[in-house]
């Protein structure tokens, strides 16, 4: 380690820390070094959020040969990118979500793109998706919260949101499957998600 | 105009939105904090929606991975236009919107330093500047690392290892990287100085007996050469020659 040589030794010193951060396995901490290129901090990541990557890949994509095409992109994304991660800016789960999230996304919109009448296949096939989610989301203890707060929203928000989120759709994309005007669920989508926000009390 | 663009941040949150909308909210973020905060904490909650869609991926995933990130390289800390999907307004917001495009070979050159800035780290795990201000020393190298003019200057060093500096003209800022000396000796520490027209600087001493070490600098000014040399343990007043690497830095 350096320290400011003779000159100022004079001066108080500075102790000696170790980089900072929380405990040595938070996906912060695991992501931080993962920028550091150290592969076990990497495959301890993948161990930690590989179920939230494919799992959300799955549930958007749906096709499971797809999902974990799309999960692998993500994945070795979030190695190739972890450099950029600004743990000041957010969480790492929010940050590797957010990737997960745009790829599968934008994997379903292509596959839109390729033909309009499958799209249209798509976005019909898209609203009972939202009660499987809740179904999911019921049967599972530990996500009590984000299901009681999904329920403080209004149906209009509530489904926006998800078919959004879940489905993959834009906001227009969804308007026209809720037979909504296009400005209506833009604001519901917002106030939604602060609604959704007050509830899980995410602050930073 | 604001205000419809500000009703986007929701479906922008959820990607909801297409290429335009995007790059629209990612501007008016660009300009606006509190709506950045505002689209940060959003783009957390939605993160929190996948709670509820975790699921097992196939056992097989892991070694495709763990295989393919051993042969891909990472990125220096830079968006890369036009490529990958930025990760939200995290890495975005950071940035001004003057995102200069670099020049494949200067990206190229700065994953190399990246490297080097890594191996450095895994093998010290502190630097002395992070010895100062624990919260944002490390932010401040990847600041130089990724910065738009950031260049790259190295040396083989003298009886082994080399000496890596990450320079930026317009931060006035520098990253020393020194990797695997050869041993210093008992009661010796090899000590960095910045060198220029009118003399030398010392820009820090390294702990005794050790040969590897990452610094920032800051102010380098008129700073030429980068240089490193073997001294008592703790550092002198003046270098004691020869240097063990003399790196020149671009005019």
């Amino acid at each position: 380690m350096f320290d400011k040589g003779a000159e100022a030794h004079r001066q108080d010193q500075p102790r000696l820390s170790v980089v900072a951060g929380a405990g040595p396995d938070t996906a912060e901490a695991l992501l931080h070094r993962t920028a550091l290129g150290e592969d076990d901090a990497f495959a301890a990541l993948y161990d930690l959020m590989s179920g939230r990557v494919y799992g959300l890949c799955l549930r958007i994509v749906r096709d499971p040969a797809q999902a974990e095409e799309v999960a692998q992109e993500v994945l070795v994304e979030v190695w190739r990118t972890a450099t950029r991660f600004d743990e000041h800016r957010g969480s790492a789960a929010a940050w590797i979500t957010t990737i997960a999230h745009r790829r599968a996304v934008d994997r379903v919109r292509s596959a839109q793109a390729a033909g309009d009448r499958e799209r249209r296949a798509a976005a019909e096939s898209a609203e009972p998706e939202y009660d499987s989610v809740a179904e999911t989301a019921a049967g599972r203890l530990e996500h009590r919260q984000v299901r009681r707060c999904l329920k403080t929203l209004t149906e209009l928000q509530r489904q926006a949101v998800t078919l959004a989120y879940y489905g993959g759709h834009t906001y227009r994309q969804v308007a026209s499957l809720l037979d909504a005007a296009v400005p209506t669920v833009k604001s519901r989508i917002r106030d939604g998600l602060i609604k959704l926000r007050d509830c899980l009390e995410v602050s930073r | 105009m604001s205000e419809d663009v500000h009703t986007l941040v929701g479906a922008w949150a959820l990607d909801a939105v297409d290429a335009d909308e995007r790059a629209r909210v990612e501007r008016h973020l660009d300009a606006c904090a509190s709506c950045a905060q505002e689209a940060a904490e959003l783009r957390e909650t939605v993160a929190r929606l996948a709670d509820v869609t975790v699921a097992e991926p196939p056992a097989r995933l892991r070694e495709n991975v763990l295989a393919q990130v051993r042969r891909t390289r990472q990125e220096a800390p830079a968006a890369r236009p036009g490529e990958a999907p930025a990760p939200g307004p995290v890495a975005d917001l950071r940035r001004g919107p003057h995102r200069s495009r670099r020049s494949p070979r200067l990206r190229l050159a700065l994953g190399a330093a990246a490297l080097a800035v890594a191996a450095a780290f895994a093998g010290v795990f502190a630097t002395w500047a992070v010895m100062q201000q624990p919260a944002g020393e490390g932010e401040r190298i990847a600041a130089v690392l990724e910065a738009a003019d950031a260049e790259v200057s190295y040396q083989e060093a003298e009886g082994g290892g080399r000496v890596t500096v990450i320079t930026s003209e317009a931060l006035d800022q520098g990253v020393v990287v020194v990797a695997d000396l050869a041993a210093p000796g008992p009661d010796r520490s090899y000590q960095v100085w910045l060198v220029e027209e009118a003399g030398q600087v010392s820009a820090g001493v390294m702990d005794p007996g050790d040969s590897s070490a990452t610094m920032l600098v800051e102010g380098l000014g008129d700073t030429l050469l980068v240089g490193v040399t073997n001294e008592p343990a703790g550092g002198s007043a003046e270098p004691t020659l020869p240097m063990v690497a003399d790196v020149a830095l671009p005019a």
